[in-house]
Parts: C-alpha cells; structure tokens; sequence
C-alpha cells in the first residue's frame, strides 16, 4: 500500500510542477518575446518552461514504466511529526511580530523538543530557556539586531 | 608566483592576522568540523545558516568563514566515519569502509592522525593550487564575453545535471526550476516585472539564503524528526593510540600526495566533487595496491588516500567560482551569495579589482588547516561525543537559529514563509531523490544565465549560429556535444566491453 501511495504522490507531484512549466509558457507570451535581435522579457523564461516540461513528461514515463518504488514516505509516527514540526514553525512565523521573537523563541523550542519526543519537562524547559538567552545575546547584544521585542518590548 | 604575488600574499597575512579574520577563520573551522561530525546538517546548510552573522564585518571575514566551514566539515566528516561508522558528511561515506574497520583492530587512533595530517597536506596543495591557477585563470577568462559565459553555462549545467545523483532528468529538472525561480520579480535588463502575481514582496524576486536555507537546512531538520534515532556506540581512542607505525606511516605517504592532486581537479568538475573526488581516489587506490584484497578489512590507503581527495577538492572548486564567478556545488553557491551580500562579485575581475580578498583568504586558508590539524589530533575524543548528541536536543535549537537568522537578514517574516516553504518541498524532493545542488546552482546563475543570452543574441544580431565562430566558445559547446554522445552511447559501449570480454 505504502509503495502504492508513494508513487502516486511523485507522479501528483511531478504533475504540479509540469503544470507549473505550462503556466511559466503560458505567462511568458503574455510578456512578450520581442525578436531575437532585442528579445523581450518573455523570450527567456518561455525557454525555460520548455526545458521544465520536456523532462518531466519523461520523468512520468520512467515512473509509469517502473511504478514499484523503495520505502513509504513517513513510518507510524512520521507524517505526525512532519505535520507538527510544520506547524510549529508555522507558529513561530505567526506569533512571532505580537509576542516578540523572545518569548515565541522560548515556546517554539518547547514544542519543537515535545514533538521530537525529548522525554519530561525539565530538559526542553532547560533548553528553551537557554536557546531564547542565546538567541538574545546573539542577535539583540552582539550583533545589535533590531527584531520585535512584543509584549517585552 | 611572480614579486607581486608573494607581496600579495604577505600582504594577505598581515590582513589576515586580524582578530577579527583569525577568529572568524577559527569560528568557522571549529563549527565546520562539528558539523562534519554530526550526521544530518551538511556544510552548504550551515554556511547558509552563519552566513548573516558575517554581514557585520567584511568580505574577506564572511569568505573565510565559509570556506572554514566547508574545510573543517571534510575534517569533521572522517572523525564519526572512523569510530562510529556513520558518516558525518556524504563526502566521507568511502571512509567508512577501511576506517571503521582500522577502528575494530584498534587502529582508530593511528586512523584519524593520518586523516587529520593527510588532510592537512592535501589541504595545503590545493591552497597552493588555488594560489597559482587561480590569477592565472582569472586573466585568461577576461576574454570571456556573453558568448562564452553562455556556453560554459551549458556545459556547467549538463555536466552538473549528469555528476548530481543518479538520475540527470531529474537534475536537469532542477536546474530549470533554478532557473525559473531566478526569473521571478523585476527583471534588470528592461525593469519588467515577471511572475509577481500583483504581489509587492515579489517584485525584488526571491532571495537566495532564504531558499538555500530552506532547502538544505529545514529539509534535513524534518528528515530527521521523522526519522528513528538510534544512538550510536562511540569508540574513545586513547591518546597513545594516536601515533601511527612506520608501515602505516609509510603506506599513507603516496595516497595522501594522489589523492590531493586528484582531489584539487576532481574540485573543478560542476556537482558534489568532494564525494566523487573521494570514490575516485578510493578505486585508484585499490587498483595501485599491491594488496588490494585488504581494501574493506583495513587499508590505510583506502582512509588517507580519499579524505586527502576530499580536503582538496574544497580548494579546486573555489577556482571556477573566484575566477569566473560560477559555482559549481551547492556551497560554493552559498559563497557566491554571501559575497553578493557583501557587494563583491567574484570573478575575472576580482584580481583586478579586489586582489586584497582573494589574498586575504589565501592566507587565511593557509591558517585556517593550521588550526584544523591542532584542533582535531588533540580533541578527537571530544568530536567523537559530539557525535552522539541526540537530535532531540540540537534540532530544536538549530530549527529557531534558522527561523530568527533568516528574519534577521532583512526583518522580512516573508522570507520566513520562502525558508519553510522551501524545507517542505526540499523535504520531498530529498525523498524522491531530486538532487538540490542542480536547484541552487539554477538559482544563483539564473540571472547571469539570462544576461548571457540576450546580450548574446543581441550582439550577434539575432544570429546564434555565429556562436561557432568564437573558438572558446565552440570549445566548450564541443565538450557539451562530446559529453551527451558519451552519456547516451556509454551503457551500448558498456554492455558490447562486457559482452566481448564474456
């Protein structure tokens, strides 16, 4: 099944990105190519949305072709943590200008310590605290960094 | 070297025993090697990584840094390959071969004190390569004009497309999504905005350090959470385990001198040279041995020979990126970027221009393997413990040094967005065995890709045929051609050799 599901995801994938080829010829004509004695903007990256297209539909040939492919993408409990480490620097990014980059520094290394499984609380609380005092000293002492200090702020 | 290259050079010492250069050069080094030491986070990831830290200070202080890193992480790489057999760095993955075994006869010792010293050597010729090829290739490539630059493009990326993995479609697939993703925002030549969708924060394209970042740095921190850790046992040599014998002394000597004048050309080929250097300098190895059923049971030469390739390749591969201003693997393209940063363009030019950092890195270079040699005999034991650090510990440190570094270099949460977007994708890509350094490279050439074609075309008129014309030129579009008939007919020659010989 895993094997199943991991080839369909690559030809998707590939897919996305031969689509991606298209729009790039598709918005290079509307660019414009001038002549080839002054070209235009749309002359090159249409070049270049030919060169992604051609390739690719090779590339979905070889799979279709060899559709058996090695290991499952994620184990039991890997597509879980892919997904929570996303999400936790997607929290960092969102919370990051309101609460100041200290304080999301502090509860981001906390949750990026829980969701790669570091046993208890003392150590991640004992590692958040120190890597957000690191992240301090470094940027905002030693390299006069301005960044959004938020509610310490 | 004439008169005013060796006052150059001296000059390049004086400037280099600044605080500020030694303790960049020692900085870098020192993370480089642990780097090399851990499994996971490359070189070209943690280059991106320290790269804002240097925008405060020089040029010259940003390169050495970066070339520390890259240096000490080939040092670092061979530590875990030997006592651990898990290779730091993909650049000592044929270390592991003889190495773990010399370390189960108890030899790790004898082991990393030649790797370290043949490093040192190797480190040294291709410093002293680099000293001498570089000014010269600097003046000879001068004449090249769009033409030229275009065609030794072409040949730099289907050469890249082929040596990056196993799959060339795939890496010439990233070379153009390089490409593409080069072309977003305003173009330069005629200021018309491309791919921008209306969007502000596109119109200045897409910055690099975010996307190397992203791909190289955030990448391999999912791959490893997603991964099962398993803790490897470290084996401490002793102090006295440190001094080779005089066999192993002596068998080390020729390998280490092979494989740094192999290593320093491997250094000028476009993709991963530092590990192709190492599995060519291994199968020549074998093959000059005159006991090559001990290769895989122990052989010195099989450790000494690829980690000297590995060391030197480093420099080699500075060549086409200071003489030319085109890098051809994934670190020298974080280099490149990081002198941009610092509105330096390498290239011909920038012998004539900036001769100061050029020399400057030169002698830092010669520093820089100083230090790695006196900081890696004596604390081989602490690297071998820093091998064994559980990524639940470091990762999580590393993932906020990357969000806050990448904030930081223009305040922009946009990059932000690029950096993970890209880990995501790169994520992917890794597992779908994409090869990244073909996408980087796309990247940072791109612009210059484009400046090579148009004004190309402009200059002949429209006419490419007259490409021919230009003899440079023509060489290296018949090195392409010669490239692509060898690549297509190589597996038909290869089954009728095998076939023959049956």
């Amino acid at each position: 099944m895993g094997k199943i599901i991991r080839f369909q995801l690559e030809t998707f994938f590939i897919l996305i990105l031969m689509i991606l080829g298209f729009v790039i010829i598709f918005m290079s004509i509307g660019y414009g190519f001038g002549n080839l004695r002054r070209p235009g903007p749309g002359l090159y990256p249409f070049f270049i949305g030919v060169f992604l297209i051609l390739p690719f539909s090779i590339v979905i040939f070889i799979l279709a072709l060899k559709p058996k492919r090695s290991e499952p993408l994620f184990d039991k409990y890997g597509l879980r943590k892919f997904l929570l480490m996303t999400l936790t620097f997607i929290l960092w990014i969102m919370a990051m200008p309101f609460l100041g980059y200290v304080v999301v520094t502090f509860i981001t290394t906390y949750c990026f310590c829980k969701v790669m499984m570091l046993e208890g609380w003392l150590k991640p609380f004992a590692l958040s605290i120190s890597t957000a005092l690191f992240i301090y000293l470094l940027f905002d002492v030693w390299l006069y960094i301005d960044l959004p200090r938020g509610i310490l702020g | 070297m004439n008169l005013g290259g060796l006052d150059l050079l001296l000059k390049g010492f004086a400037n280099s025993l600044t605080i500020v250069n030694l303790l960049a050069c020692f900085i870098g080094v020192l993370v480089g090697t642990i780097v090399g030491v851990l499994p996971g986070l490359g070189p070209t990831a943690t280059m991106a990584l320290m790269l804002p830290f240097t925008l405060r200070y020089g040029a010259e202080t940003g390169l050495i840094m970066m070339a520390g890193i890259w240096f000490g992480s080939q040092y670092g790489g061979s530590t875990t390959s030997i006592l651990v057999n898990i290779p730091g760095e993909a650049a000592s993955v044929v270390t592991c071969i003889d190495g773990y075994q010399m370390a189960k006869k108890g030899r790790a010792g004898a082991a990393l004190a030649l790797v370290a010293v043949g490093s040192f050597i190797a480190g040294t010729i291709g410093i002293i390569g680099l000293q001498f090829f570089g000014p010269i290739l600097g003046g000879a490539a001068l004449s090249f004009g769009p033409p030229e630059y275009l065609a030794f493009m072409v040949l730099a990326f289907i050469l890249l497309s082929n040596l990056s993995g196993d799959a060339p479609l795939k890496g010439f697939l990233m070379v153009g999504l390089g490409l593409f993703i080069s072309s977003i925002g305003i173009n330069p030549l005629d200021s018309y905005p491309r791919f921008t969708f209306g969007s502000d924060k596109l119109m200045l394209g897409i910055e690099f350090l975010p996307l190397a970042m992203g791909f190289f740095g955030i990448a391999e921190i999912l791959n490893i959470a997603v991964e099962t850790y398993v803790a490897p046992m470290v084996k401490r040599p002793r102090l006295k385990e440190l001094y080779p014998n005089k066999k192993e002394i002596r068998r080390s000597i020729s390998p280490t001198f092979r494989g740094s004048i192999l290593g320093f050309f491997c250094g000028l080929l476009p993709g991963p040279c530092t590990v192709i250097s190492t599995f060519i300098s291994y199968s020549l190895e074998k093959r000059l041995s005159k006991i090559p059923q001990e290769f895989g049971k122990g052989a010195v030469e099989g450790v000494v020979g690829p980690e000297s390739a590995n060391n030197s390749a480093v420099m080699g591969s500075m060549i086409p990126l200071l003489t030319l201003g085109i890098p051809f693997a994934a670190p020298s393209a974080v280099m490149l970027a990081g002198l941009r940063m610092h509105h330096v363009e390498p290239g011909p030019l920038l012998f004539q221009n900036n001769p100061d950092i050029f020399w400057t890195f030169i002698a830092a270079m010669y520093l820089g393997n100083l230090m790695l040699l006196i900081l890696n005999l004596p604390l081989v034991g602490f690297f071998g413990r820093i091998a064994t650090l559980r990524p639940q510990m470091l990762m999580p440190f590393i993932s906020i040094i990357c969000l806050v570094g990448v904030y930081s270099i223009r305040n922009s949460i946009f990059d932000v967005w690029v950096m993970i977007i890209a880990g995501v994708i790169g994520f992917f890509f890794r597992k779908w065995n994409f090869p990244i350094a073909p996408f980087i490279i796309g990247v940072v050439l791109g612009p210059m890709t484009e400046n090579s074609v148009r004004q190309t075309l402009m200059i002949f008129k429209g006419n490419m045929t007259l490409i021919f014309d230009r003899p440079i030129a023509l060489t290296f579009l018949s090195l392409t051609l010669a490239f692509i008939v060898l690549r297509i007919s190589y597996p038909f020659l290869r089954g009728k050799f095998i076939t023959q010989k049956a």
